[in-house]
């Protein structure tokens, strides 16, 4: 009797609830996922402006090579029909239908860690996206109104999630998720629009990719509010990776990022590891990197510093749970 | 309104137990509130109906996937809109029935895999379970928690052309169905608004506290580590198994997320290794242990069955049941009612010939129209015959296969199952129907919940109700 008392109380102490390995790997993906449809479609609307106005800077090719790692090669300018493979195409893995696909099998497999009503607005954007005449949709009515449509489930899936779930190793996971992605889409971004850069000496043709990238990051109306509409490549990098209020800005994400870590750290559900020490160096190149100290460097090694980083701390956390998995 | 036309194709199958109709085609008290309503509404929206309900199920991701070429196609399990409705009375004989019967059936298992009274007293032959493929060697003499080996059981009903109810099978292992009684209800409740509360339909929701009250009373621990083991997202249920770990608050694991060291059973969690005390398993005991069953399983983990015996973890339901549901055991489910409790049986078993008696064997040859001949061992409404529909070579052939080995089938005579009214086509049309009840066994006693799953076969005369052969369901209403 002795021994099943002390097991109760033992019990009692056991109140904090682990997380299975599997759990955490799939809610950080499922993150990954909605959150790089959730750039695609920002990309997607923001080039297809672009090119009506300037198809010879703002081709679609860089977009498609970017995030097709398929084997299959398209050659295409028409803007919809990159936009039908962005969306669609079921070769293309970083497709809409294929991230949300993906997206929707990790919430069905971790359903009794996300809000209920998160897991009925990822199964709806699937349903939503599988339509038949989804297509049609696309091919004979307004792209724009077509990306809003998508953009939407997006916005209200973030809303919902921001409600509906309890503040917990689910949500610090799921945050690890959407800040590393959102880390890495700033980084691809950008390193797609200096490309092109490299290619013009034209300083005003410069300066539209530069408005470019501003836009599809989602800078743009802070940058005239805090700039006014004189494009200087300085000013522009300084918001997109070092400014402490705007939402999409390196800096803010990889605070973000260190937050949810160290959360989960406390609550002993990640191991401090060298993950804790990769990203207070991430954190530090950010902050204490002056304008003209990325300028020397030049920003593409400052952004691959960045990824690698980034690459390194990703894996750092896989060993969590890959180093119980046999 | 008066929408009469919803009625005016409705057949009855001759010789038949209809559900809503009396023998003089007058409409039984129960269905009236219900029938009264579909009165009242156009067929319009009714279909709308018919086309929300579907919607609901895809939009709560209420769906199984086939798999065909490669490639998955997500289905719903077809949902008719029109009740099956089952009053106090009928239920508190089918209640007293199931328990009865598992009463009886937990006791046989515990008696076949300890001292085996029944076959030293010659009421089992020992052949019958030494030949069932579903007999396990490694249960034998392990003691359970109290005594229970099924926690939880689906029995298949079915109402006779008599209006009583027989018990087709008993389904010990790993029941399914239990999601879609509470998922029917959810959308019984959005299609007809306040016709359950005037119909005093008695509530289901309760389920899955219930299962999880009774299985963590199972162990000595007051905050046991339970989990649900699937098969994973390509099992045909796996919507249940998601429902059910959510609705009971547990961690829904697959065999790869659990690891048995020094024989107890840890889950790998971001935080190292934590320790399982009762694994909900809807992995079927071959697919357990890839060290003592087959081999080449990935769905389960090496050495539970170990962890088992000594007691560390508890499986539910235990492994090993099959040997009571199987078909050529049940049979014996009257006597072992007789044996173990000494009481005559509530529920009927339907008239079944052993195929591995000469004489049996040539009664049912004799009468191969009015039989359907199972193999003892098999599921889901495969390997059947159907001697009314059946051509001549096809009853042939498979008289051949069973003169093979007789033992592993048997025959039933073909019941008449009951029908109901289903709304196909726009129009309400009988079609046969089963009743899946879902009992649950703790140590203090057994619990069933007012409610079931109505399998409907929607092919018109069909009788098999499987959902993998054109079956559908229907929302089962016990009233007060």
């Amino acid at each position: 009797m002795a021994a099943v008392k002390t097991l109760g109380l033992f019990n009692n102490f056991e109140t904090i609830k682990r997380m299975l390995s599997r759990v955490a790997n799939n809610l950080i993906w499922l993150e990954r996922y909605m959150e790089r449809g959730n750039g695609i479609i920002s990309l997607l609307k923001v080039n297809f402006y672009a090119n009506q106005d300037s198809p010879e800077l703002f081709s679609w090719t860089p977009i498609i090579q970017n995030y097709n790692a398929s084997s299959e090669k398209i050659h295409t300018e028409d803007a919809i029909e990159c936009i039908e493979y962005m969306v669609f195409n079921t070769s293309n893995p970083n497709s809409i239908l294929n991230l949300v696909t993906k997206a929707r099998e990790n919430a069905r497999s971790v359903q009794e860690h996300i809000s209920r009503e998160m897991w009925l607005c990822i199964n709806n954007y699937y349903l939503y996206l599988i339509r038949k005449d989804l297509i049609r949709k696309l091919k004979e009515e307004d792209p724009i109104v077509f990306l809003d449509e998508l953009k939407k489930y997006h916005l209200m899936y973030n809303g919902t999630m921001d409600l509906t779930q309890e503040r917990g190793s689910s949500y610090y996971f799921m945050n690890v998720g959407k800040f590393l992605e959102r880390v890495i889409q700033i980084s691809d971004f950008t390193a797609m629009k200096l490309i092109e850069i490299a290619k013009t000496s034209d300083s005003l043709e410069q300066s539209f990719y530069w408005k470019n990238l501003l836009l599809s990051v989602g800078g743009y109306q802070l940058y005239l509010k805090t700039h006014k509409s004189s494009f200087q490549e300085n000013h522009i990098i300084r918001m997109i990776f070092q400014d402490k209020l705007f939402p999409r800005s390196m800096y803010y994400c990889v605070n973000k990022l260190s937050r949810h870590i160290n959360k989960l750290i406390e609550i002993n559900e990640l191991e401090k590891n060298n993950t804790e020490f990769l990203l207070g160096k991430l954190e530090s190149t950010i902050k204490y990197t002056t304008i003209d100290g990325i300028n020397e460097q030049g920003l593409n090694h400052f952004i691959s510093d960045i990824k690698e980083d980034i690459k390194n701390i990703s894996l750092s956390i896989n060993t969590v749970y890959f180093s119980h998995s046999n | 309104m008066n929408n009469n036309h919803h009625f005016s194709s409705y057949e009855q199958l001759s010789n038949t137990w209809d559900e809503m109709y009396s023998n003089n085609a007058e409409i039984r008290t129960p269905y009236e509130t219900i029938i009264q309503y579909l009165k009242n509404t156009s067929k319009e929206t009714l279909i709308k109906k018919e086309e929300l309900s579907k919607q609901l199920f895809m939009s709560q991701g209420v769906t199984f996937t086939v798999y065909s070429d490669n490639e998955g196609i997500e289905k719903i399990f077809p949902f008719d809109i029109v009740p099956r409705i089952i009053t106090a009375i009928e239920w508190d004989i089918i209640e007293r029935g199931i328990k009865q019967r598992i009463k009886a059936l937990n006791l046989f298992i515990k008696d076949i895999y300890n001292e085996q009274f029944i076959i030293n007293d010659g009421i089992v032959p020992a052949d019958l379970i030494y030949n069932c493929p579903n007999y396990l060697r490694e249960m034998k003499g392990i003691k359970v928690p109290h005594d229970i080996y099924v926690h939880i059981a689906g029995v298949d009903l079915i109402r006779n052309n008599d209006g009583e109810f027989y018990v087709l099978e008993d389904n010990l292992r790993t029941p399914s169905g239990v999601s879609y009684m509470l998922e029917n209800r959810e959308i019984s409740k959005r299609l007809y608004p306040g016709i359950l509360p005037r119909n005093n339909v008695r509530s289901v929701a309760n389920y899955p506290n219930l299962l999880y009250k009774k299985l963590q009373e199972l162990s000595y621990h007051k905050n046991p580590n339970m989990v649900l083991l699937t098969p994973g997202i390509y099992n045909s249920a796996y919507y249940e198994h998601t429902t059910l770990a959510r609705l009971m608050g547990i961690e829904l694991v697959e065999g790869s997320d659990l690891v048995v060291k020094n024989h107890f059973v840890y889950m790998k969690t971001t935080n190292g290794l934590k320790q399982v005390d009762i694994i909900y398993r809807r992995v079927d005991d071959d697919f357990l242990d890839p060290l003592e069953f087959n081999a080449t399983s990935v769905l389960g983990v090496a050495g539970i069955m170990a962890a088992y015996r000594k007691g560390n973890v508890n499986i539910i339901n235990a492994p090993g049941t099959g040997v009571a549901d199987d078909k050529a055991t049940y049979v014996y489910v009257p006597d072992m009612i007789k044996y173990y409790l000494n009481e005559e049986p509530i529920l009927k078993n339907i008239k079944t010939y052993q195929l591995s008696r000469p004489d049996e064997l040539e009664h049912v040859i004799e009468n191969i129209k009015t039989m359907v001949i199972k193999k003892t061992d098999g599921s889901g409404g495969y390997g059947m015959l159907m001697g009314h529909e059946a051509s001549d070579e096809e009853i042939k052939d498979y008289l051949d296969t069973v003169r093979k080995n007789p033992s592993a089938f048997i025959a039933q005579t073909i019941l008449k199952l009951s029908t109901a009214p289903c709304y196909i086509n726009g129009e309400l049309s009988p079609r046969c129907i089963d009743l899946r009840p879902f009992a649950l066994s703790g140590k203090d006693g057994i619990d069933i919940c007012p409610g079931a799953l109505t399998r409907v076969a929607l092919k018109k005369g069909s009788l098999v109700v499987n959902s993998s052969q054109g079956g559908g369901s229907k929302d089962t209403w016990v009233i007060q």
